[in-house]
């Protein structure tokens, strides 16, 4: 009888330990049956046993749960070992089957392993013997699994490769050049418009394919880089399909050597970059179209700007000539007519001459205002807090006896035309200074906060404000919402326009906020980067 | 000094009526008149060539001047060897910072704006006493 069974889940190789195997045995004696089975599933917990006695049930069992082994005495009755294993290498040619026998003879055997039985075991049964042959087929079943799972593994990364290639349009190719033999991927064949495999692939067909006029490009590329072992730097080429149709291609590729530095094998990748390219096309032309519209746009902004410029060149220069001219006829009356004994003459060239005063500062205020518009920036670093401070200082001293507090933040820092934010700054803080004049305790503030993403700065003052129906009469110019001899009026209503004017040069935006006798509040905003210069060219 | 000129260029009509009018309040000097700055230089030259110019007092330029420029006759004056002392100054009502810059360049005794007063006229011809 058999020796004392060895422990043989210790020696099932490990993938084997993760799955249940199983295994038909066909026995006609009941007893023999009976206690293999038992010492079966003593020694391999993981094996499913699936008893039979005879060789028709055998093989019955055998397409009913294909086992992965078969283990069988041969002689039995009804159908012997021999003629079931035939059977079941029928059904699998790749059926690992351990005969079970009492026959030593050579021609059995011979016939055996004509079959395909490659392992057999002598009856009487001697486990030691049993175990060390299941052992080795199921270290073979091990082995296949594992080889499968990689088989497995590799086809799906293979897959993946293709799909991911197919996703992304990227065709890839390997030229060794040891055999002179070339492979493509079954994407490159399509970007070529193929069929994959339709025809032999090399690299003359891969040149071929290339559009003349890039075909040498590509060929010096490649050239180059088997010459210095290095990858082939991205370059682009049209290939020809054989429609007619054309693909623009990127492609790469890199150098493998051999130990001795001796190119051995290029392998590279064509990108079907077409859609990129149009796209990129199209929006170079898009640009391209609005770059000419901007230009345009400018000529026509130029254009009514210089006509502008001629209209307050007109206003300032020809009209200049006559309003003098009348200026001085008016002194002449008025030192001519002294005598006159009707004294209504002489108010009335005093009148006149008023009028003329007039003329001439709305002439200047308006020279003013277009000057601003139209000169030259020059952009810098620009602390509105200290010019701030400089003016309020300027205006304590014109008049000492105002009680005024200003409340300035600290180190308000832009970039700007430091003469012109000066100018407009003037003009706010002098509004403030003025429209408070009234008040016992005057306040003017400046500062500046955040709001969606813009800084906004404002000049605050707690004095005779306006009504917001006025808003937009602020920053038009000659116009006031307040009446002359209200507050001290300097002449001409050009302060706001010219703020308005600057800020805008600025790239800003200006508004303002106010309720009679609670004060007023102007806010502006600067673009980050202002442009310098000038809109218009000299004329 | 007797028989002095004070030589006015000026082409509108009016302007040259109020400057001597003012030139009237101030002195006696003959008034010569000059339409355009092409008048004026031949004027000058030709007094210039019959030693007249020893005669001017002052000469009253306008800048925009049809023919030739205030400027361009400024400039004759000063290149010319006989000219080149002329006492001049400008009248105008431009205040192009450029032209005044380059008068006073070439040599001016004052630049004034229309119109001219009497005051501003007498301080350019100095203290020097009428008649």
């Amino acid at each position: 009888m058999a020796a004392g069974p060895p422990k043989g889940s210790d020696r099932i190789p490990t993938p084997a330990r993760y799955r249940e195997v199983s295994l038909l045995y066909v026995e006609d004696e009941a007893e023999a049956r009976g206690m293999v089975s038992k010492m079966l599933s003593l020694n391999y917990p993981n094996l499913k046993v699936y008893p039979a006695d005879n060789g028709v049930s055998g093989v019955a069992l055998y397409r009913q749960h294909l086992p992965d082994i078969v283990m069988t005495d041969i002689n039995m009755p009804i159908m012997d070992g021999i003629q079931m294993a035939r059977a079941i290498k029928e059904i699998n040619p790749e059926a690992l089957i351990i005969a079970v026998t009492a026959h030593s003879d050579t021609a059995y055997l011979l016939n055996a392993i004509q079959i395909g039985i490659h392992h057999y075991v002598l009856k009487p049964v001697n486990y030691e013997e049993l175990f060390a042959a299941l052992d080795r087929i199921m270290e073979q079943l091990a082995l296949r699994q594992l080889v499968d799972e990689q088989n497995r593994l590799i086809s799906e990364s293979e897959r993946q490769l293709a799909v991911a290639q197919r996703i992304a349009h990227l065709g890839s190719w390997q030229w060794d050049l040891v055999a002179q033999r070339m492979c493509w991927s079954d994407e490159l064949y399509r970007i070529c418009g193929l069929e994959p495999g339709a025809v032999p692939a090399s690299y003359a067909a891969l040149l071929d394919r290339v559009h003349p006029k890039d075909r040498e490009a590509l060929r010096k590329g490649v050239d180059h880089a088997l010459e210095c072992r290095g990858p082939l730097e991205p370059q682009y080429c049209r290939l020809v399909r054989p429609d007619g149709s054309t693909r623009v291609l990127r492609v790469e590729a890199t150098v493998v050597c051999s130990e001795v530095n001796e190119p051995l094998t290029v392998i590279g990748s064509m990108l079907d970059v077409t859609d990129l390219k149009r796209a990129e096309e199209e929006i170079r032309l898009l640009s391209e179209a609005l770059e000419r519209r901007v230009l345009q746009r400018t000529s026509l902004l130029q254009a009514s700007l210089r006509e502008l410029e001629h209209f307050s060149y007109v206003v300032s220069h020809d009209l200049r000539a006559p309003v003098a001219r009348l200026e001085g006829f008016c002194r002449a009356l008025i030192e001519d007519c002294s005598d006159c004994s009707n004294a209504a003459c002489r108010g009335y060239a005093e009148r006149a001459e008023r009028v003329v005063r007039q003329i001439k500062s709305i002439i200047g205020a308006f020279n003013d205002l277009s000057h601003y518009a139209r000169c030259s920036m020059v952009i810098g670093e620009v602390d509105l807090s200290a010019i701030v401070r400089r003016i309020g200082a300027d205006f304590l001293l014109t008049e000492p006896g105002r009680q005024v507090d200003f409340v300035i933040a600290e180190r308000i820092v832009v970039q700007g035309d430091a003469r012109l934010l000066k100018i407009a700054l003037e003009h706010l803080i002098g509004n403030a200074w003025k429209f408070s004049s009234k008040k016992e305790r005057a306040r003017i503030e400046f500062g500046s906060f955040e709001k969606e993403g813009n800084r906004v700065y404002f000049v605050k003052d707690n004095g005779a404000g306006f009504d917001m129906k006025y808003v937009g009469k602020l920053f038009k110019p000659f116009q006031t919402i307040h009446s002359p001899g209200e507050f001290t009026w300097n002449g001409t209503a050009i302060g706001l326009a010219t703020v308005q004017s600057i800020v805008l040069r600025h790239g800003g935006r200006i508004w303002a906020e106010g309720e009679v006798d609670r004060g007023a509040t102007f806010y502006f905003t600067l673009e980050r980067e202002p442009e310098p210069g000038s809109y218009l060219r000299a004329l | 000094m007797k028989d002095r000129f004070i030589v006015l260029v000026e082409d509108n009509a009016d302007d040259a009526y109020l400057a001597t009018r003012v030139i009237g309040k101030v002195c006696s000097d003959k008034v010569i008149v000059a339409r355009d700055g092409e008048e004026a230089s031949d004027l000058l030259l030709k007094m210039a060539r019959d030693g007249a110019h020893a005669k001017i007092r002052l000469v009253l330029l306008d800048l925009k001047l049809p023919k030739m420029s205030g400027i361009e006759v400024l400039q004759q004056i000063r290149d010319d060897k006989a000219l080149c002392n002329l006492p001049v100054a400008i009248l105008t009502s431009s205040d192009n910072d450029l032209d005044q810059e380059r008068c006073r360049e070439l040599g001016i005794l004052d630049y004034m704006y229309k119109p001219m007063t009497a005051d501003r006229l007498q301080r350019v011809l100095g203290p020097g006493k009428d008649v």
